[in-house]
Formats: structure tokens, sequence, C-alpha cells
């Protein structure tokens, strides 16, 4: 079902926390709310979900206005960050909650519990308490009495904070795998970009209460309209040089580097001040301008090597390459960068 | 790399020191200086104090509810009176009437004792003699028919001697005090010079003013009727209580406080909080002043034309109503805060997943907040039956077991038998029965309490598999 969060705000007494939200999440789609701790996520998810009233705005399930429906009747399924679960209660029981509350045939309960229960793996466990489950298992069952009751959209709040590396990535294409037998809408919050990135079809970057961007993964990595949205994206994460332009080209400061304009920024005044976005994977061994600088630092990922090289001004680039033999600390290198896939950006952060 | 490392500095560790390692120098290896002992002798204090104060007073109930211990017989060791209560003792309860009309009567006989005495004060020997030749052995009922046998001997003594001799040969027993065994049994030997050991020992135990050892009090207590009245009153008073105010009205107070912003809850709490925290007189005055034929029930329904009465202790029903509302405001207190504590320590994140679940309030209470609360509840209910059924001072000062005992709990019953009662005859020892009774009851209770909410289950940690 499609949802629409129309001209929302969410203030906590004096404090607006959301101001004039509109996001629009696709029938069937995984949207990422990605953003900085304390940016205004969980409160958009309680809003959609009807545990916090709404400042002002509107929130549309379908065609249907939910603003002032209560979280009861919103047929919301939420997995909360602490999952939640009813530690008296069996994980059958915990998976059967909101059907018995509709109060379903119980031969029907049982029915879509086992079905339930299969979708997510946890079959063998039903018999369990929570306390008596692991932190995926745990998980798992969150997700199932999230979704037995078929809701209109399903809320992941942070679903894998909680748990370790690996299982965090075996959880990762789960949630995915059964967001997608199921077709359900759904909305993933998260501030790890890489979970964004990997789960989801389309990411809504926030700061500060407001929704900087949307865009699929690839566009918004590829596209990122503010200096914020490039600085998340990407790991290890993009560099930022000081630049000026100057006889149509960028020149930085102190450091005898000038580089090419991009060409969709050309329309730059001489004499602006502007910040360069370099991404690690587009500093190397081919490219139209050239960067001095030494090698500062070499962190060993095994296929790649990331190598910082600090320029004459002090300020440190990143470049992650195939490991090279021909490279090693405080050597003095020239790398090339492309100019196509430089970013550049206004002082105050918007992209030019 | 660092453990083999490890294992190569162990090695290189001199034999001779890792042995002195391994045993503590013999300095420390006093017992003082394990745990075990030194926290014995910081426990002491504790300890002196617990049993002083806690295992005593029970251990004194037990002892002395196997006592006749009361205001007749002292609390120290008595004396023997063959009084009329002892006598009737004697006939009713041994079935001895016989002796006790012997020994109850005035009875006059000639006996060598009497005689003796009679030499001793200087009667003429001749009046002995004739006593001594013509009547030896000789009892007569009456002083009157005694007094007629002596005037008429030979020597016909004049009026002042036949006083004097007669005297001396009365042996009634009756209103005698004696302090010893030994006395008690000669004087009556002398009445009745065939006593048997059966009649001996009833007649000590009738005659007896001090305390002995029973177990009468239970006997009394199974068979007594007041005995019933008063359990069934302390059934009622403690079910409803606990039931009404105790559990289900602090819970009531408890979730609706967690439902509503938290600066009126908190000043809701306190409201209720008041009685616990008000003594108990001036709890109960107030509440006296609110039901007195002057009060403000009374001055407030003669508005209505309703004559004004001790609405308290008007009839049972009202006294009933006031006792149990008098120590339920104070017992849902308690309940109150342990039961919100227990409803604010439930994650804030369960309350919103039940809500998105689709359960309104009062399905919550029901799903979510009473089924973690199993513990709390069996808490307070434990607790406070056992603080009820020993809850004196509320009822005492309210309604004193009135009217007419409607009120009369067994905690009150014990204080009235043992410590205060109108009569002026405090029953020590049927009292400390009383107690002991309470105390088992206390002790069962508990037992089935725990067995009830599975206190294993409960306490049970729980099996994280990771
Ligand atoms: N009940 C509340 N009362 C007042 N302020 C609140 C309340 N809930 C959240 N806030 C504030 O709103 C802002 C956004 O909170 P929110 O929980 O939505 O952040 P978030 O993006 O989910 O962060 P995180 O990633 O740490 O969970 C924060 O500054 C927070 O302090
Ligand atoms: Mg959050």
């Amino acid at each position: 079902m499609r949802i629409l969060l129309d001209h929302f705000s969410k203030s906590f007494g004096s404090v607006r926390v959301i101001d004039d939200m509109t996001l629009e999440i696709k029938d069937g789609e995984m949207l990422a709310l990605l953003g900085p701790s304390g940016c205004g996520k969980s409160t958009t998810l309680f809003a959609i979900c009807g545990i916090h009233k709404v400042t002002s705005g509107r929130i549309l399930f379908g065609d249907r206005d939910v603003t002032n429906v209560s979280s009861q009747e919103r047929n919301v399924g939420v997995v909360f960050q602490s999952y939640a679960l009813y530690p008296h209660m069996t994980v059958r029981e915990n998976i059967a909650f909101p059907l018995r509350i509709r109060s379903l045939p119980e031969a029907e309960i049982k029915r879509l519990v086992n079905e339930m229960a299969g979708l997510v793996h946890i079959g063998s466990l039903l018999d369990r308490r929570p306390a008596e489950l692991s932190g995926g298992q745990q998980q798992r069952v969150a997700l199932a009495r999230a979704l037995v009751r078929r809701p209109n959209v399903l809320l992941l709040d942070e679903p894998l904070a909680n748990l370790d590396a690996k299982l965090r990535l075996e959880m990762r294409s789960e949630i995915r795998r059964i967001q997608l037998e199921t077709g359900i809408t759904a909305i993933l919050v998260t501030h790890d970009q890489v979970e964004a990135m990997s789960m989801c079809d389309r990411i809504a970057i926030m700061n500060n209460g407001q929704i900087i961007q949307i865009a699929t993964p690839q566009e918004m990595y590829r596209n990122p309209r503010t200096a914020f949205v490039a600085g998340f994206l990407g790991n290890p994460p993009i560099a930022f040089i000081d630049a000026v332009a100057r006889d149509g080209m960028l020149a930085v400061e102190n450091a005898d580097i000038r580089l090419p304009i991009p060409r969709e920024a050309d329309r730059v005044p001489e004499g602006t001040p502007v910040v360069v976005g370099i991404r690690p994977e587009n500093l190397g061994t081919e490219g139209d301008a050239a960067i001095r600088g030494r090698v500062s630092f070499i962190e060993t990922q095994g296929r790649e090597n990331l190598y910082d090289i600090t320029l004459a001004n002090g300020k440190v680039l990143r470049s992650i390459q195939r490991v090279r033999d021909d490279v090693s600390l405080h050597d003095e290198v020239e790398w090339r960068v492309r100019s196509d896939q430089l970013f550049l950006f206004a002082q105050n952060g918007e992209r030019l | 790399m660092s453990a083999s490392r490890d294992i190569v500095e162990a090695a290189a560790v001199p034999a001779g020191a890792a042995a002195a390692s391994a045993h503590p120098p013999r300095w420390r290896a006093g017992w003082l200086n394990s745990s075990r002992g030194l926290g014995l002798i910081l426990l002491m204090p504790a300890l002196v104090l617990v049993v002083l104060f806690f295992l005593m007073p029970v251990v004194l109930t037990g002892v002395f509810a196997f006592t006749n211990m009361s205001t007749a017989t002292g609390i120290s060791g008595g004396t023997y009176q063959v009084t009329p209560g002892a006598l009737r003792e004697l006939a009713d309860r041994h079935g001895m009437d016989e002796l006790a009309e012997k020994l109850g009567q005035p009875s006059f006989v000639v006996d060598e004792q009497g005689l003796k005495a009679l030499e001793e004060m200087g009667i003429e020997p001749a009046i002995i003699a004739d006593l001594r030749e013509g009547h030896l052995g000789e009892t007569h009922a009456s002083r009157r028919e005694f007094e007629r046998m002596l005037r008429d001997l030979p020597e016909r003594p004049d009026t002042r001697t036949v006083k004097r001799i007669s005297g001396e040969f009365s042996r009634s027993l009756a209103n005698s005090r004696f302090s010893s065994r030994e006395s008690l049994l000669a004087a009556a030997e002398g009445v009745d010079p065939e006593l048997t050991e059966e009649e001996k020992t009833a007649l000590v135990q009738a005659t007896y003013t001090g305390w002995v050892w029973t177990a009468d009090n239970f006997r009394r207590m199974a068979s007594s009727r007041d005995t019933v009245r008063i359990l069934l009153n302390t059934i009622f008073f403690v079910a409803t209580t606990l039931i009404i105010f105790n559990t289900a009205f602090a819970m009531l107070l408890a979730i609706t406080t967690h439902y509503i912003p938290e600066r009126p809850a908190g000043i809701f709490r306190i409201i209720w909080f008041l009685p616990r925290i008000s003594p108990a007189v001036i709890y109960v005055l107030l509440w006296k002043w609110f039901a007195w034929d002057t009060g403000f029930l009374s001055a407030f329904l003669d508005n209505f034309g309703i004559r004004p009465r001790n609405w308290m202790l008007d009839t049972a029903a009202n006294a009933w109503f006031f006792v149990i509302v008098i120590n339920g405001f104070v017992g849902a207190s308690m309940g109150m805060v342990i039961f919100s504590s227990a409803i604010k320590a439930i994650p804030e994140s369960l309350f919103h997943a039940a809500s998105v679940d689709g359960a309104y309030r009062w399905q919550q209470v029901r799903h979510i907040i009473l089924p973690q609360l199993k513990w709390p509840i069996l808490f307070v209910t434990c607790y406070q039956t056992l603080s009820l059924l020993t809850s004196i001072e509320q009822t005492l000062l309210a309604t004193d077991g009135g009217p007419g005992g409607a009120t009369e709990i067994w905690s009150l019953a014990i204080y009235h038998t043992a410590l205060n009662n109108y009569a002026g005859n405090l029953q020590y020892g049927y009292g400390a029965a009383m107690a002991l009774v309470l105390v088992v009851i206390g002790i069962v209770l508990s037992l089935i309490y725990l067995r009830v909410f599975n206190y294993r289950a409960l306490v049970a940690k729980p099996r994280i598999e990771l």
C-alpha cells in the first residue's frame, strides 16, 4: 500500500523535531530512512504507526487519511529496535497476539502462525519464551509478529542494531527476502548506510528533521545532492578539500594542485571558493588530473589497500586500490583522478 | 603468540617461588581471614537482636500457650486453696462429689491430735479421759451436735470450756489455705484418713492457685463457640479487605496512574498514601469524627431528616463497612506503590508494540500488565494477608470489636483475652495459645501462596541461548 506523509511536522513541546516533511513510499517498495542519530527517524516512524500524534500535516495509507486514526486501527506492523517481545508469552503466543486481539478463530490463528513461523524459519522455537532465544531468533519472532496480521506497511526501527556483525549480514538478506516474498510496503529506519544501500529500493536521507534527498542507492551514490549526502554514503567515506575557481580550473591552496572543473558544473564564477569531494575509488592510476602527496598511512584490507595521502597543505585524501608493491609508507606519489568523477559543492554544502 | 610467551614466563619462575605462592603464608591463614569467620562476627549483633526480639517472642508464645497462666494464677508459683470453686471443680471434673462434700462441710472429729491439744491447753484431764474412752474416732457433722455431745459428758463442762474444746476438733478445710502440697494433704487426711492416690492428685490439682502446664487451652479453643465466630469474622475481614482494597483497588490506582500524565499521577498517589503515613490514632479519630452521632455524616444526613446516630457502631454491617474501609485504605497504598513501580518497570516499547498490535488499554492491562505483575501480586497478597491477620490498631481504635463482638477479629480477641478485658481476669495462657494458632495459620498460608504462584518458576533464571 502506498504511504504518503503530506507536509508532516512534529514538535515535542516547543522543540520542532520534524519540519514540514513530505515523503511518498510506493506500494511494495522498501524505503530506507537514513540519517544520523537524533535526526528524527524514529519520530517519523512513530507518527506513521500512530504512537505519536502529528503536530500538523496528514498521513495517508493508500487514499485513506489516517492522521486521526488510533494506532490500534492502522494495521501497521512494527519491529522495534528492542524487539519488544512480550516476555511472559511463548513465541507462538507472541506471534498470535495481534490475531487474538482481532478475535480471529483459533484454527485460523494456528494456520497463520505456523505459516509465518515457516516464512521466518522459527518453526522449531514456537514453545519457547523470548528469554530463551538468541538475538537473531528474537528478531525473527518480532518480524513474524509484525507480518502475521498482513499489515498495510511494515516499519523496522533499526532492526539490526543489536546483532553481531555476522548475524547482521544474515538478517539483512533475510529481511529483504521476506519483504520481497510478501510484497509488503516497508520502511527501514537505520543510520547504517551499508544497510540502507544493500536492503532498500530507495533511500530517503534525513538530517535535522528534514529529508535531504530521495533516490535509489545507485543514483544517490553517483549523484549526491549535497556534501552531507556524499559524506554519508560510501565506505571508506569521501574526502573533501577546499579549492578556488581560477582560470577555468580548481586551484587547491598551498598544494600546487590544479583540477579541471567537471563538465556539469562548469559555470563556476572566477574566484568562487568551493569544496571538492573525491571518492577513494576514484583516486588512483587513471584520470586527467594529477594529485601529488605523500603516503601517510596504509591500511591492509586483503584484496585492496586503503592509502591515506597527505597533500602539501596538510589535507588528507583517501585512495582505495588493489594491493600495490611499488608504494610504501612515506613515498611521494603522484596519482590521477578523473575530472568527471569529482563532486563540486558550494561552501554551504549544495552541489554545483 | 602471547599465550606461548606466558608459558615461557611461568617456566622461568624458580620452583621454590611457585611452591610458596601455592600455599598462602602462615599469618594469612587464620580463620578470621576466611570470609565465613569474619562474616559471622559482623553478623553477631544482628543475630543477637534477631534471637532476642524475633525468635524469643515466638518461642515464649509457644511456651505460654501450654500453661493456664492468668491474672488469677499469676506468673510465678501459687498456693493451695480449698475454695468453693476448687471443691466444685473436684466434684464436676473429677466426679468426687463425696470427697468434695466431706472437705467442704464443717466436721468435728475426735482424734488424738485434738486430745493432745486439749492437754496442752490445760483442760481437765477427766474430760479428756472421757472423750478418749467414750468417743475417740467419732465424727460429728455440725458444731451443734458435737457441742451437745460435749455437754452431755459426765464431767458436764461449762459453756466456755465447750467452745474451747470444740474449736480444737474442727477439721473442716473449707476456705483454708496451705503453702505446700504436703500440708494440704495432711489436713485432708485429717478429715478423711482413707484418701486414695487418685483423690490426692485431684485435690492438689483443684486447689492449686498457681499456673500449670496444660493443653487445655487448645481443647477449650476447639470446643468454644466463640472461636468459630471469631474465626469467621477474621476470614471475612481478611478476605474482603485483601481482595477489595489491598489488591484490586491498589491495582486500579496503579493502572489509572500509569495511564495519566506524570504530575497529576504523582499527586494522586500521594493522596492515597496519606492514610499510611498518618499516625493510626489520628487517622482513625478522623473517621470517628466523620461517623460520630454529632459528626459530619450525621450532620449532613440530618438535612434529609435522617436521625443522627453513631454510624460506625450503629449496626454490625456499618461496623464492618468502617473496619474494612479504614483498614483497606491503609493497605491499598502499599499495593499501589508496589504495583506502580512494577508497571513502570515494564518497558514502554511493550505498550507501543501492544498498541500497534491492536490492543486497547483494557486489553493491554489484561494481556501485558497483569501477567507481568504475578510476582508483585503474590508478594502483596502474601504480605497483606499476614499483616491483616495480625493487624489490630485500626480495628481496636475504631470499633474495639463492637457492636457486641460483631467485628471481633482474631488478633483483637487475643488482645482482649490476654491483655485487656472487662472481666479483669487476663488469660495469658489462653491468649498465647490463640496467638500461636495465628502464627501457625500465617506460616501455612505463606507456604500455600508460594505453591500456588509457583515460586520456583517465578524466580528461575532465564536460559539464554546464543
Ligand atoms: N518524547 C520526546 N520528547 C521530547 N523530545 C523528543 C522525544 N522523542 C524524541 N525527541 C527528540 O526528537 C529528536 C529526534 O528523535 P528520534 O528518536 O526520532 O531520533 P532518531 O533519528 O530515531 O535517532 P536514533 O538514531 O538515535 O534513534 C531528538 O532530538 C530527540 O531528543
Ligand atoms: Mg531511533
